[in-house]
């Protein structure tokens, strides 16, 4: 009964301060959305405005007619989406190795993994591109996907390896006593209170490949319809500004997918523990 | 034994579906004894393309921070080995030290500054019924899924001196001082909005990175804990801080290693100004390789970072590698 | 299951990347037809997609052995962009370069020396301000294309409501008092933001000082100069009559924008930005002006930084004859001046300056170009620019700080800046 009472008294403060993160969180995002649906003339205003007095859609138009506008969506989901599978496909073995198994040389693994995660990218993009021109590589999607691949490696690695320590492996074992093969007890057992794991590696993966302008800009050079949706971003810029209008529309638009990724995987998150997997 | 019992039981039905590939089970695990080459072939793809996308690059960068590298030595590709010059030339400069300085700083407050929000909202996230987590989560999300330009941009605006909403809700709420206040000439306050800016984009992925630890928690531990008597800050620190402690110190790090890398949003808002008081390492690297397209000294100078880097991270691996020897 | 289904999408994206870019690749090269193609990189809105369609139609039609595809580029990122192409093997064969940028691409080696092309190019009148900066030690890399400086653009209606006529305008003197007359009400008599550095260097050039001064090929700092503070001293007294924000420059916000409200009397703008308040406010049609950046006296003009675009073919560019075919139909008589008139542009070869008579915008400009300056022409330079010291002593003398020390501790800081890469 006490217990009741006392989790009534605490839902206050917890809930005032779950309000507070959401403005906090949203109120940025919601500048960006309501500027992308205010007219030009308001968007500088000596007297700012929290909510637009007219709305229109102009921004939004000028957004999508774009040249290429398609195109840079295609290759953007192309190149991001292959490149977070096959860092997830790539860590998750690893990650299992590291975790499950005993080798010689996983302390030196995981050190490498760490070490990679330090990579100073921002002038890495010299020594690729060398690389890249060097081996006929430059202008293709794939090379931009396998650096994203290669950023989002080691996050993924570490992160799946902390994921699958916490899950017992008694209950692997239990499994495979029951008649499953090893593979088919991680992926029956383990796979699914993995899922937060995976999520969040993917939303990562995500969130990077998606918004990297210097590699993209840099590595494609001639080939105009492997541009990438950061290109898209940076083209409502002239010597007289930038049409700030237009670019929130456009980050609008562009940061929609992380959200529709994410409520997609949030039931992946959910399935897992409706299974009771957890709770049970 | 119940809850392991519960636990397979959700795939039961799949089960039936694949006995065929379940095979004898007791020859399976004899014949795991020789793993010998399970582990190696499971890494083999991360290994190779490590080797090929991150540490040949790496091996070139370090030659080009040995060399003199420049424009035309990209374009004609016959580049001069040099030493240390770079090096010494980057190294016996008193900017450079401020400005390592100064990146220490900003690290330090950085990480604080997420690591505390972030673990407060990951709780109070798990401590919500399920519409309210979802807003959270979804409302996090949103946060880090923001452009960083998009971001930036409308942090600047919000502290724009004649067209912020800032200094208009400070000057309606009696602050006349802040009536076209220009927070970009001051270096101090520069440098809180950046802080801000870095904080309100970073604490998203670590809250909600804890909040899946925090998942992951058995909620028998925490009942049993309950049923114990012990309150809530001991609950925390005796429950759920030992199995946070992996992933804490895991976000921990990657904060640091991301704060100090942190580059566009310093570039897009104030290139390092007013004067230097935002300029932090990779800053002031793309600032020295824009000299005459001076790659060399870039290289040495994202060197340099990455040492320092290690530095503030030994213990960290230390640590890491403990743990390591735990699991065995 | 859903990890099956997730793992069999994979193997599909991951195919049809792959495929998508094996096919696309083919289409990359030489038309088929036996006619060269080239690849042209213009900078977004430098010229009108109307003016792109005509020229390219235009020039096949006078060279049908050539296929011009042109490209256009994001100012974004440009410099990376530019120097990945120059070092790839693969280059685009015409590029458009801010003229300032010519001297570091030239300095690597990266680019076609031209200097024997000159004279068929009718090089001798070439502007300075575009033809100086694309040469380096001696040798012409960079073909003028157009130029354009900063007017005055003023709204003629709020001009008759205070009683000016702005072409009485014609020393710095008069225009303070005007502005001083216009500042008034809700109304802004100029919005110059604090940190305009081009503005500066034009009075600082006006005083007889400079950005930066080499002796013995070795570059210094020079906003300490006593002429140098002299156009600093103006800078304020100026900024003074407005609400420009102290710490920002004219593209944040952008100044179109900000005139657009309809409060604000005058900006220091290319003409071009007229059409951008227009866009933004179609009201105001009809109610822009332009003058001259005035002089100290009556005598000369203001003087004026020359910006603009030279073309440059690189040296990795396999097809330089049919490139510098294009470039001498673009640089040429005839769309010169359909250019300058179609985008309010100074035409790259004075003997041309007469095409833009008949625009209000473009005739203002000519007045000032023929004061135009350049900024120190050295590829170190673009370290300055980088972490633009200016911008911070304009805002700290405007904030307050002390105007002696601010300068000398700028004019330090560029030194710093442009023996930094040697």
């Amino acid at each position: 009964m006490s217990r009741a009472r006392s989790a009534r008294l605490r839902q206050l403060p917890l809930n005032a301060a779950a309000t507070l993160t959401v403005l906090v969180c949203l109120f940025p995002v919601y500048w960006m959305i309501s500027t992308a649906f205010k007219p030009s003339k308001d968007i500088q205003s000596t007297d700012p405005q929290l909510f637009p007095h007219t709305w229109t859609l102009d921004h939004f138009r000028t957004a999508v007619q774009a040249d290429g506008f398609g195109m840079f969506w295609r290759n953007s989901l192309l190149v991001t989406a292959s490149s977070i599978l096959l860092a997830l496909v790539v860590a998750l073995a690893s990650a299992y190795a590291v975790a499950r198994l005993r080798w010689k040389g996983r302390r030196q693994f995981m050190l490498m993994v760490f070490i990679a995660q330090m990579a100073p990218w921002e002038s890495l993009i010299i020594p690729i591109y060398i690389i890249s021109r060097d081996t006929d590589m430059l202008d293709r999607l794939p090379t931009l996907t396998l650096v994203y691949f290669m950023v989002t490696l080691p996050f993924s690695v570490i992160v799946l390896r902390g994921f699958i320590g916490t899950i017992p492996p008694e209950l692997e074992e239990a499994a495979q006593v029951d008649g499953c093969t090893r593979t088919g007890a991680f992926r029956k057992v383990a796979l699914p209170l993995l899922a937060p794991g995976l999520m969040a590696t993917s939303l990562f993966g995500f969130i990077t490949a998606w918004n990297e302008f210097a590699y993209a800009n840099f590595l494609i050079i001639k080939h105009q319809d492997s541009r990438t949706l950061p290109v898209w971003l940076s083209s409502f810029q002239n010597t007289f500004g930038t049409d700030w209008g237009a670019t929130m529309a456009a980050s609008t638009l562009f940061a929609l997918p992380a959200l529709v990724v994410f409520l997609l995987l949030q039931r992946h998150v959910t399935s897992g523990f409706a299974a009771g997997a957890v709770k049970g | 034994m119940s809850v392991i019992r519960d636990r397979t039981a959700p795939p039961s039905p799949k089960r039936r579906a694949v006995p065929g590939t379940s095979g004898p089970p007791p020859r399976r695990r004899r014949s795991g004894e020789p793993r010998g080459l399970w582990p190696y072939a499971l890494i083999a793809p991360a290994v190779g393309g490590m080797l090929y996308l991150l540490v040949y690059p790496l091996l070139r960068a370090v030659l080009i921070s040995l060399q003199d590298f420049r424009l035309r030595q990209l374009i004609t590709g016959d580049a001069e080995f040099v030493g240390l010059r770079n090096y010494r030339t980057l190294l016996t400069d008193e900017r450079f030290w401020e400005v390592v300085r100064r990146t220490f700083l900003f690290m330090a407050v950085n990480v604080v500054l997420i690591m505390v929000i972030a673990t407060l909202v990951a709780l109070m996230t798990e401590r919500l019924g399920k519409v309210a987590r979802t807003v959270v989560l979804s409302s996090l999300v949103l946060a880090w899924a923001m452009p960083v330009i998009a971001a930036t941009t409308v942090f600047q605006w919000l502290f724009h001196s004649e067209f912020g909403i800032v200094n208009h809700l400070l000057t309606g709420a009696g602050f006349s001082s802040f009536d076209r206040y220009p927070w970009f000439a001051h270096g101090t306050a520069a440098f809180a909005i950046l802080v801000l800016l870095v904080v309100w984009q970073s604490v998203p992925f670590a809250a909600i990175t804890i909040y899946s630890a925090l998942t992951t928690v058995p909620t028998e531990l925490y009942e049993s804990a309950r049923l114990d008597g012990a309150s809530s800050a001991r609950i925390f620190r005796s429950v759920t801080l030992p199995v946070l402690r992996p992933i804490f110190l895991l976000v921990f790090s990657l904060e640091v290693i991301w704060t100090f890398k942190a580059f566009v949003q310093i570039w897009v808002m104030t290139r390092g100004g007013p004067g230097d008081a935002t300029t932090i390492l990779p800053v002031y690297a793309v600032q020295t390789a824009l000299a005459g397209q001076r790659y060399d000294l870039g290289s040495a100078a994202s060197m340099v970072t990455v040492v320092l880097m290690s530095g503030v991270l030994v213990l960290y691996f230390r640590q890491m590698l403990r743990q390591e020897d735990e699991i065995r | 299951m859903k990890y099956r289904l997730l793992a069999g999408g994979s193997a599909l994206v991951l195919a049809a990347v792959l495929s998508a870019c094996g096919s696309s690749d083919d289409s990359s090269d030489s038309s088929g037809d036996g006619r060269t193609s080239i690849d042209v990189w213009l900078m977004r809105d430098s010229v009108s997609a109307q003016f792109q369609k005509e020229f390219v139609q235009g020039f096949e039609k006078a060279h049908p052995g050539i296929r011009a595809r042109v490209q256009i580029q994001e100012w974004d990122g440009i410099g990376e962009k530019i120097t990945a192409a120059l070092a790839s093997n693969d280059a685009p064969d015409v590029i458009e370069s801010g003229n300032t940028q010519v001297a570091q691409f030239a300095q690597s080696g990266g680019l076609l020396d031209l200097s024997d092309k000159v004279d068929e190019l009718n090089g001798k009148d070439w502007l300075k301000g575009l033809a100086e900066p694309g040469a380096y030690e001696g040798k012409q890399y960079g073909i003028p294309y157009y130029a354009a400086n900063r007017v005055v653009i003023y709204r003629t209606d709020l001009f008759e409501k205070a009683g000016i006529d702005a072409k009485t305008i014609r020393t710095r003197d008069q225009w303070i008092a005007a502005t001083e007359k216009l500042n008034k009400g809700g109304d802004q008599g100029i919005y110059l933001p604090g940190q305009t550095w081009y503005a500066l260097a034009g009075f600082v050039w006006d005083e007889g000082g400079d950005l930066a001064t080499e002796s013995g090929g070795k570059w210094k700092g020079a906003l300490d100069t006593p002429e140098a503070r002299r156009g600093m001293e103006f800078y304020e007294k100026l900024q003074a009559l407005g609400k420009g924000p102290k710490d920002a420059d004219e593209a944040d916000p952008p100044q179109a924008d900000v005139m657009a409200q309809g409060k604000v009397a005058q900006v220091i703008s290319t003409p071009g930005g007229a059409n951008v308040v227009i866009e933004k406010n179609p009201d105001l049609k009809g109610k822009l002006g332009f003058f001259p950046i005035p002089g100290k006296t009556a005598d000369a003009p203001g003087a004026v930084f020359t910006g603009g675009s030279d073309l440059v073919i690189p040296t990795a560019s396999g097809k330089q004859e049919a490139a510098l075919t294009f470039i001498k139909e673009l640089t040429g008589d005839a769309w010169q001046k359909k250019l300058a008139v179609a985008m309010s542009y100074v035409p790259n070869r004075t003997t041309l300056a007469s095409a833009v008579a008949g625009d209000p915008g473009a005739a203002a400009m000519a007045v000032g170009a023929a004061n135009g300056h350049a900024t120190p022409n050295t590829p170190s330079w673009a370290a300055v620019e980088a972490e633009n010291p200016i911008k911070d002593y304009m805002t700290a003398v405007l904030t307050g700080g002390d105007p002696a020390k601010e300068a000398a501790k700028a004019s330090a800081d560029i030194t710093r800046a442009m023996n930094s890469g040697s």
